[in-house]
């Protein structure tokens, strides 16, 4: 393990003080004047027409300034929802533009929108708009949805049916060891402390500015300015900060375009800021998944077979399909065959959208459980058993990992752990009267890089300010990325304004697929390369720069701060003095935006290791997760605090995944019966445990110039099937669908 | 949210002639649950009569060794931590406690925990159609709903919600009395009788009368109660209603016999359930765990679950056998 290799500084967050002390704004806090707002109508049955709308008391309630409805709305057409989301056209999963028609698509839907002057005159005149209904059958569950099943080919150009090797024959082998369970995870909802949440303000016919609490403020201006149809320029999208968003603020939902439907019907600015309960229905949530894992081993552990089958949920107003065999069985271990089916439902409810590791997160809880109970049936270490079946080489697409660490994660791990002291025997353990269960699996996320640009004006102080449109999700980029241009471009960390959230800037891709750091990192790094290339033209004009009349190729930052001959040294001068002897006050150097080549010669994941107790009374059953260590392989760590952090996070959230997270539906209405935090539980402090989170390998200067592979998402990867597996270890008792509540081991 | 109108009364007699002469009023305690049924649009009063000011913040020791008298403003996190209650009713400081957060529990008050609403989805979500609580003859949404958190016990065809306080369990084992003041005078309701069963009046949820202020909460002296324990299960580890919840004192002479016991169920009624059967089960047996469980049998053996809370039954024999074992341990 070399961390010195890979560790970053442990920085403070630069943005901590603005944060705790209230100076930091999120969108919905800023104030435009005349603002009024928007409280929305729900559906509240899944499947019909409206039959009629009457806001006649509405209306005349105070303050009242507009109701938008199908009856009135301005229309915005269509903008194109199903463009690739690399392409920088923004990413809308629920593909149909609010107020469009009279149909109802799921419970929950938006019908009609009041604005008033101030929120508790539109809350209440909301209450007062009758809409009536010719309600249809509905379709709520998988089965009720199976004449319309389909099975998608690929999702976002990857391929999700997969199929290597004679999977049959491994199947139909006597001499191999054979595991097939099925296993179930259910709804969950992000659930962000922020909720999502757009003011939208027309300063003319064509020029809209919209504060919005996104993961991607350059997809939202080309959703809404081609929506509109308006030069893309004209729409602004400003988002400084985010107070959390794990997926559900990438896309754009109804909310934007009806903030800015509203804002055109009423003639003033227009506040809407989504309700805690349309969080359950309006912005996407991860879809149930059911997974069926076979998988045959030899006796010695080898792996012959892996079969993953995934069906899933999805609306009828969109696509959104949660990849759970393809992106865990697809990539985890070496096995000679593969096969992998995924078929997606399409029902009458919200359509799902990307959480937290979508597919990544429910596929590994499969699959690695199945692994436990391989290694169960085997009667090996479930470690063992990982190691044996290493994949030094992706599985499917059969080309080298790069920057592989993942033996390392397992045996630093096992050793923080104390794993060797593991009794195998289920309910083996006791600490008094509490079963003891210790259970591990593994992690892995895909490192995904895109395209994005920069700008970086250097003052002749030596300070310098940066912007690129991305985004801080609350993770922590800010600092990242102010640490990577302190790096790259050669300046004091302290000297560095690092700039974000705003379409006016360079363009920045979607916050998502923990590719940020990855992404505007390499950015930065061809941005330092130009800013040195500036400086470098400048120097060698100047007669009186000791790098006058150097051939600019040969001149490169030899140290902080300063450019000099890459062959001598001696030969150099600074940022500062090259500026000011020309008598610049300040330069700016922007790069263009790129579309990023996938290197195909080479298959990029991050990796890790989970290892995690429970302590469990054995008469009132509820899972208490007591320690976790987590070992992580991901390339570079910018900054040490933050990436922690991450980690952290993400597996506290798989524990809730484990063992609380659901989100139910009344199965009459099809409404989520479950619609607020006190009803839907994530960990509390009191349900996280201490987290011992280390890193490993080396940086991956083959995926990108910075070494690192991102980190946003694999915290959670895993994690729900380490804290199944320790139940099983506890108790003897292996539930198989999710979340692990004590009536399941009563 | 209704548009309302607020006063702030100055003395329980103010109180109680304001909400007589309104009868769409309602006072306003912590209003921790109040304010939000208001935001949700389940309870819609015309005004808010503000009793926060009014002198019942005390918590005194009655007179001749007679118990304790809990004002009905004192904060469920002031009930908590006072020195007597931990002392002589370690249940109800536990109770307490265990339920909602430490910034729910400084603002909630004795009076309106005692009249905090069911957490049913249905009644609690007015998107839903068919709740009986509600909107009385609308149906009962829940029963071939999403019924995890509902009753097994003394629910009705109309209504099988629960009512979610941790205090009330508490309360109802240690036989507290309510004070209550009206147009007509003082009146005090045995804590039995002053939650209902919803038989085919769901939406009445106490025998407190509309234009009623409850001014005080009597705890007799009950000197086994300083052996007395608030077992609370629940989906995590803090800041859940209990799926069930019990409330246990026991009276065990020196042989550990069981000279007398008070138990009391959470979560699994329409009220507090006191558990009778069980403490007639206990009272004379010797304190061990066949008889707590013989004891748990005898409580649950009228019990009926539905199809997400079947796993009530089980889980409620186990906490009263488990509470029971703490208190009987308790030196
Ligand atoms: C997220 C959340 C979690 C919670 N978790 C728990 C939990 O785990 N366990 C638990 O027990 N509780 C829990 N609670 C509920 C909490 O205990 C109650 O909301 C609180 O006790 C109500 O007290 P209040 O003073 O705020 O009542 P208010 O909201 O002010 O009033 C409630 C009702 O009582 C009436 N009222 C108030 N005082 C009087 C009086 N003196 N005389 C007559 N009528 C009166 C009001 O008119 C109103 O109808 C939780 C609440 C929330 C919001
Ligand atoms: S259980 Fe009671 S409160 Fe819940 S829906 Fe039925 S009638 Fe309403």
């Amino acid at each position: 393990m070399a961390e010195g290799n890979i560790l970053g500084p442990a920085r403070n967050r630069v943005d901590g003080k603005a944060k705790v002390t209230g100076a930091a704004k999120y969108s919905v806090e800023f104030e435009v004047p005349k603002c009024a707002y928007a409280w929305p109508v729900d559906s509240n049955i899944a499947k019909g027409k409206i039959t009629g709308i009457d806001t006649s008391a509405a209306q005349k309630s105070p303050g009242v300034l507009a109701i938008v409805s199908h009856l009135n709305a301005p229309k915005p057409k269509e903008p194109g929802a199903k463009e690739s989301r690399d392409s920088g056209h923004g990413i809308r999963n629920e593909e149909r533009v609010p107020f469009a028609d009279n149909e109802v698509h799921y419970a929950g839907q938006y019908v009609a929108l009041v604005v008033a002057q101030t929120i508790e005159q539109a809350r209440h005149a909301a209450r007062l708009v009758r809409v009536s209904y010719a309600p249809e059958q509905p379709l709520l569950e998988m089965e009720e949805a199976e004449h319309r099943a389909r099975k998608p080919s690929k999702n976002h150009d990857e391929n999700v049916q997969l199929k290597t090797g004679n999977v049959d024959a491994a199947f139909a082998d006597s001499s191999l060891t054979r595991i097939e369970q099925t296993y179930s995870t259910p709804t969950e909802t992000h659930n962000p402390i922020e909720m999502s949440g757009t003011i939208a303000a027309w300063e003319a016919d064509d020029k809209l500015t919209l504060w919005d609490s996104t993961q991607f403020v350059k997809g939202v201006q080309s959703i809404v300015s081609r929506a509109w149809n308006l030069p893309t320029e004209n729409v602004r999208v400003i988002c400084p900060f985010v107070g959390g968003a794990f997926g559900c603020k990438g896309a754009v939902w109804p909310h934007v375009l009806a903030a800015a439907m509203a804002a055109k019907a009423a003639g003033v600015p227009v506040k809407f800021h989504v309700r805690r309960q349309d969080m359950f229905t309006s912005i996407g949530h991860r879809t149930p998944t059911q997974q069926k894992v076979s998988l045959a081993a030899t006796p010695d552990g080898k792996l012959k077979a892996m079969r993953h089958v995934t069906n899933t949920l999805t609306s009828t107003v969109g696509q959104f399909t949660e990849s759970a065999g393809a992106r865990s069985t697809g990539v985890m271990y070496a096995s000679p065959s593969i096969w992998v089916e995924e078929t997606v439902f399409p029902v009458n409810m919200s359509t799902p959208t990307f959480m937290r590791a979508p597919g990544e997160c429910p596929g590994s809880y499969a699959l690695e459980c199945a692994m436990d109970e391989l290694a169960y049936a085997l009667k090996m270490d479930p470690v063992e058993l990982r190691i044996i079946n290493h994949a030094d080489n992706h599985p499917v697409k059969n080309v080298p990992f790069s920057a592989k660490h993942l033996k390392e994660c397992y045996q630093v791990g096992a050793e923080k752990f104390g794993w060797s002291k593991r009794n195998p025997k289920p309910a083996s353990m006791r600490d008094g009267e509490l079963l003891v269960g210790w259970g591990m699996a593994t992690k892995t996320y895909p490192a995904h890089i895109q395209g994005a640009a920069a700008r970086v004006t250097l003052k002749a102080d030596g300070s310098a300010t940066v912007q690129c449109a991305t985004h801080d999700l609350g993770t922590g980029a800010y600092t990242a990325f102010t640490q990577i241009s302190s790096e790259q471009l050669g300046l004091p960390f302290e000297k560095i304004r690092f700039e974000l959230g705003k379409s006016d800037y360079p363009f920045g891709p979607v916050a998502g697929g923990s590719n940020s750091t990855a992404t505007v990192g390499k950015a930065l790094h061809e941005l330092a390369e130009a800013l040195h290339q500036t400086l470098a033209q400048l120097a060698i004009k100047d007669p009186k720069s000791p790098l006058q009349n150097q051939n600019p190729q040969d001149i490169s930052m030899v140290a902080p701060g300063r450019l000099g001959l890459k062959t001598d040294s001696s030969k150099s001068d600074t940022f500062i003095d090259i500026l000011r002897r020309v008598r610049r006050d300040s330069i700016i150097v922007e790069t263009p935006l790129k579309t990023e080549q996938a290197n195909k010669n080479w298959a990029f994941q991050s990796w890790g290791a989970d290892f995690v107790e429970v302590k469990i009374n054995p008469v009132l059953p509820r899972v208490q997760v007591t320690r976790a260590v987590s070992v992580i392989n991901c390339g570079r760590v910018v900054t040490f605090k933050p990436a922690r952090n991450q980690i952290i996070g993400g597996v506290n959230m798989g524990i809730g995944m484990a063992l609380m997270e659901a989100t139910e539906y009344d199965p009459q209405t099809g409404l989520p019966a479950i619609r607020n935090l006190a009803d839907y539980h994530v960990v509390t402090n009191a349900d996280a445990p201490v987290i011992d989170v280390a890193f490993v390998g080396e940086p991956d200067f083959t995926f990108n110039p910075i070494g690192c592979r991102g980190i946003g998402e694999i915290g959670i990867v895993g994690a729900a099937a380490a804290v199944a597996n320790a139940v099983y270890h506890a108790t003897g008792k292996r539930v198989r669908d999710l979340p692990i509540t004590l009536d399941k081991l009563i | 949210m209704n548009p309302f109108a607020y006063t702030r009364a100055a003395s329980a007699d103010d109180a109680v002639n304001g909400i007589a002469a309104k009868p769409r009023a309602k006072f306003l305690g912590g209003g921790t649950n109040l304010v939000d049924l208001m935001k949700m649009g389940v309870e819609a009063p015309e005004t808010l009569i503000d009793i926060n000011r009014l002198p019942l913040a005390q918590i005194e020791q009655l007179p001749n060794g007679g118990g304790v008298r809990i004002g009905a403003m004192v904060r469920n996190s002031d009930l908590a931590e006072h020195a007597l209650i931990k002392s002589s009713y370690p249940v109800l400081s536990e109770a307490l406690l265990s339920g909602a957060s430490p910034q729910l529990r400084n603002m909630a008050t004795v009076g309106g925990n005692l009249l905090q609403r069911t957490r049913c989805y249905y009644f609690y979500d007015p998107a839903f159609p068919a709740c009986n609580k509600r909107n009385p003859g609308s149906g009962c949404g829940a029963i071939n709903g999403y019924n995890r958190i509902h009753a097994i016990l003394g629910q009705s065809d109309q209504c099988i919600a629960t009512n979610p306080s941790d205090m009330c369990v508490a309360l109802a084992a240690l036989d507290a009395v309510v004070r209550v003041r009206g147009p007509k005078g003082e009146r005090e309701i045995p804590f039995a009788d002053f939650h209902r069963l919803p038989g085919d009046t769901a939406n009445i949820d106490t025998n407190l009368a509309p234009d009623e202020l409850i001014t005080a909460v009597d705890l007799p002296a009950i000197p086994f109660a300083a052996r007395s324990h608030y077992l609370k299960v629940r989906d995590r580890a803090s800041y859940a209603f209990a799926l069930v919840s019990v409330a246990a004192a026991l009276d065990l002479d020196s042989s550990q016999q069981i000279k007398a016991a008070r138990v009391a169920l959470g979560g699994v009624a329409h009220k507090p359930w006191r558990a009778r059967k069980a403490e007639e089960e206990l009272t004379g047996k010797t304190a061990d765990e066949l008889t707590f469980r013989a004891a748990a049998e005898a409580e649950l053996a009228a019990a009926r679950g539905y199809k997400h809370n079947i796993f009530k039954i089980e889980l409620a024999k186990r906490a009263i056998t488990q509470a029971l074992s703490t208190v009987a341990a308790v030196s």
